[in-house]
């Protein structure tokens, strides 16, 4: 046996131990997860930039079309094109503050993946775990396609298709396709597909449950077979459009892009995009026919196509926003999917929030309101009325709401508020409001970023490994 | 004081009401409405039904709880609101959303009745735990402790590895509060 399916079988057997409790088996997910002949095929690449700290050892795994940035550590693991974007990590001497805790870091902090593997998964952010303030830890940990690490220290789980654990320190626990957890700290939990949970103890809890036969239309997992829905669907028919832009070393510049803005040279954009000033585009985001107004951003796995971003708009990491036409400091959560059509467009007015993994699949026309939350699926206006709430509405709740599949408790003026911090802080931080070189962001900082490239193994029992690289500035 | 056995108290097993397993809901209550008539020995009524298998042995009871549990509809709501509890959802606000959903769908109905009576009793009979055997030789401590801490209503009796009797918490109840009586305190 190779040296990397022994690695992946170890890895496997690792997540298998932590997860007994649950009685939950990876294996069969598992088995078809990594095609052995792909990891040799793809290189790894890594950023370099005077503006994040560098450090990356790679030791002992396997990297395929991985993405690196500032500083980390990658051990007995397996990645499979991953982004692991270490540009949000706390600096040395930094203060923290938790509670009535306040500490000066030591040390820079470091993204540390141990014994796991990842699967076309996004590792961003910086770790909420106070316990452990200078590493973002991921071990023993298996996390399937799309699914989003963001800001969320791991131990011992599994990460379905299109999961996302946000802001969450989470210990032995499976997370079911779809779902989308921002609960500070979890540990051997199960969660069922297409789960959405904010929690934020003692100011509000709120959960979707999606209707399981329907969310598998969209998303399927089943033992012994590749994921499968439309979301993949979707993705794959897009997919030949990368290729192009993995397979060449230097791009012709598009040259209509403002100086203020920045596109990643592993995006794909298709004619006819207009891109305004302050705009983030990043990698594997594929744009198509569409415009970018002021300070909008397209993340990583975003799709954006024949479709309008009014400006200030934040598209969350694995977005897609087709045949729709959003106003001014629209949110599109996480994975959501706006899947508007050429003659049934959405329309979504001006400071609404598309809530984490929201469905909106339409057949004929649909306008939601400005200031309006929404979340879950909706197919058509009576399942927007079921799905949404007024944010002023929202600001009202001080007990609790039931609104079919939707259960809230606490304070709606505080989640509203959360919801409103967090999108002007991605803004912020991704130069949205940059003018006259003041508020500077990912944005105008990525344009001093040149990527180099590693390559595996190609023949022999190692094919498919890296060697052992540290690279230091 | 006196040092009561087990054996002392409890009702013997031919006087309890037995059904075996595939008996329905509606059999089982007659059973025990049949027990009740010739029960005459004390003023505390049998409230549940021992449940045995085909070779005799107890394999579950049925107390009024659990019949009660029987006519609950087949989707049960209050499984989806008991889930609601690992994400951390109040008492509050999950007693309040029973209530609303219990408002929203009636259970006493002629069908639903109807439904419930032909429930076979091993679909919602208790099955029994090591700490409900009691032997007949222990004594009114033991029988105790283990009601208290068991949260049980009853004791199944054994003597060797056959069942001969249950002791009823109302025996036992009325048993300790005549000796505090005695004491005149």
């Amino acid at each position: 046996m190779k040296e990397l399916e022994k690695l992946y079988d170890r890895i496997v057997q690792r997540v298998n131990i932590n997860l007994r409790e649950l009685d939950f088996d990876v294996c069969p997910f598992a088995q078809e997860l990594i095609p052995p002949d792909q990891m040799s095929k793809f290189y790894a690449f890594y950023g370099i930039t005077p503006d994040h700290p560098l450090d990356l050892h790679f030791e002992h795994s396997a990297l395929a079309g991985s993405y690196f940035l500032g500083k980390c550590q990658v051990k007995n693991s397996l990645l499979y094109k991953s982004d692991i974007r270490g540009d949000e990590l706390k600096r040395k001497d930094q203060d923290i503050v938790f509670d009535d805790f306040s500490l000066t870091l030591d040390n820079d902090e470091r993204i540390t993946i141990k014994e796991s593997a990842l699967v076309k998964t996004l590792v961003h952010n910086f770790s909420h775990d106070p316990e452990t303030p200078e590493q973002f830890f991921i071990k023993n940990t298996l996390a399937m396609d799309y699914s989003n690490i963001h800001g969320s220290p791991s131990d011992g789980c599994f990460l379905g298709p299109f999961a996302t654990v946000d802001l969450t320190t989470m210990r032995d626990c499976a997370i079911g396709e779809y779902s989308y957890i921002q609960a500070g700290e979890i540990s051997h939990l199960k969660v069922n597909p297409g789960t959405i949970w904010v929690q934020s103890p003692g100011n509000f809890n709120f959960l979707y449950k999606y209707p399981q036969e329907i969310l598998k239309k969209y998303i399927s997992l089943s033992p012994n077979k590749v994921p499968w829905g439309v979301l993949i669907d979707f993705i794959n028919e897009r997919k030949e459009q990368f290729q192009r832009v993995f397979d060449f070393v230097n791009l012709d510049a598009i040259e209509s892009i403002p100086t203020t803005a920045s596109l990643d040279r592993y995006a794909v954009i298709l004619p006819k995009m207009k891109i305004g000033d302050n705009v983030l585009i990043s990698q594997r985001a594929y744009l198509e026919n569409s415009v970018m107004g002021k300070g909008a951003n397209a993340q990583e796995n975003c799709f954006i196509i024949n479709s309008s971003l009014e400006g200030f708009n934040v598209s969350a990491h694995g977005a897609k926003i087709i045949e729709s036409d959003l106003g001014l400091q629209v949110f599109v959560g996480f994975n959501s999917f706006l899947f508007g059509k050429k003659k049934s467009r959405l329309k979504v007015g001006k400071g609404c929030v598309i809530m984490p993994h929201t469905i909106i699949d339409i057949d004929t026309p649909l306008e939601i309101p400005e200031d309006h939350l929404v979340w879950g699926l909706i197919r058509n206006k009576d399942e927007l009325k079921n799905n949404s709430l007024s944010l002023e509405q929202m600001n009202n709740i001080t007990s609790f709401v039931t609104m079919g599949n939707m259960h809230f408790e606490g304070s709606g003026k505080l989640f509203v508020q959360a919801f409103k911090d967090r999108i002007h802080h991605i803004l912020e931080a991704n130069g949205a409001f940059f003018e006259n070189d003041r508020n500077e962001g990912h944005a105008q900082r990525n344009q001093n970023l040149s990527l180099n490239t590693i390559q595996p193994f190609q023949f022999g029992t190692k094919e498919g490994m890296y060697p052992t690289i540290r690279i230091l500035p | 004081m006196k040092n009561r056995h087990i054996k002392d108290l409890m009702v013997p097993i031919s006087e309890y009401a037995t059904v075996v397993v595939g008996t329905s809901l509606i059999d089982a209550i007659q059973t025990l409405e049949e027990a009740q008539e010739k029960y005459t020995t004390s003023k505390y009524q049998h409230r549940a039904i021992l449940v045995l298998n085909e070779n005799g042995d107890a394999v579950g009871k049925i107390s009024q709880l659990r019949a009660l549990k029987a006519i609950e509809p087949e989707f049960d709501f209050t499984a989806e609101i008991e889930k609601l509890k690992k994400f951390h959802f109040s008492e509050t606000y999950i007693s309040q959303l029973r209530e609303t959903y219990r408002s929203e769908s009636q259970i006493i109905k002629r069908d639903t009745l109807r439904e419930a009576s032909l429930k076979k009793v091993e679909d919602f009979m208790q099955t029994l735990s090591p700490g409900e055997y009691i032997s007949e030789d222990s004594n009114l401590d033991m029988a105790i402790h283990k009601l208290v801490t068991g949260t049980h209503l009853s004791l199944l009796v054994t003597r060797d590895k056959n069942i001969v009797g249950i002791l009823r918490i109302s025996d036992v109840f009325t048993a300790i509060f005549r000796e505090m009586e005695s004491l005149q305190v």
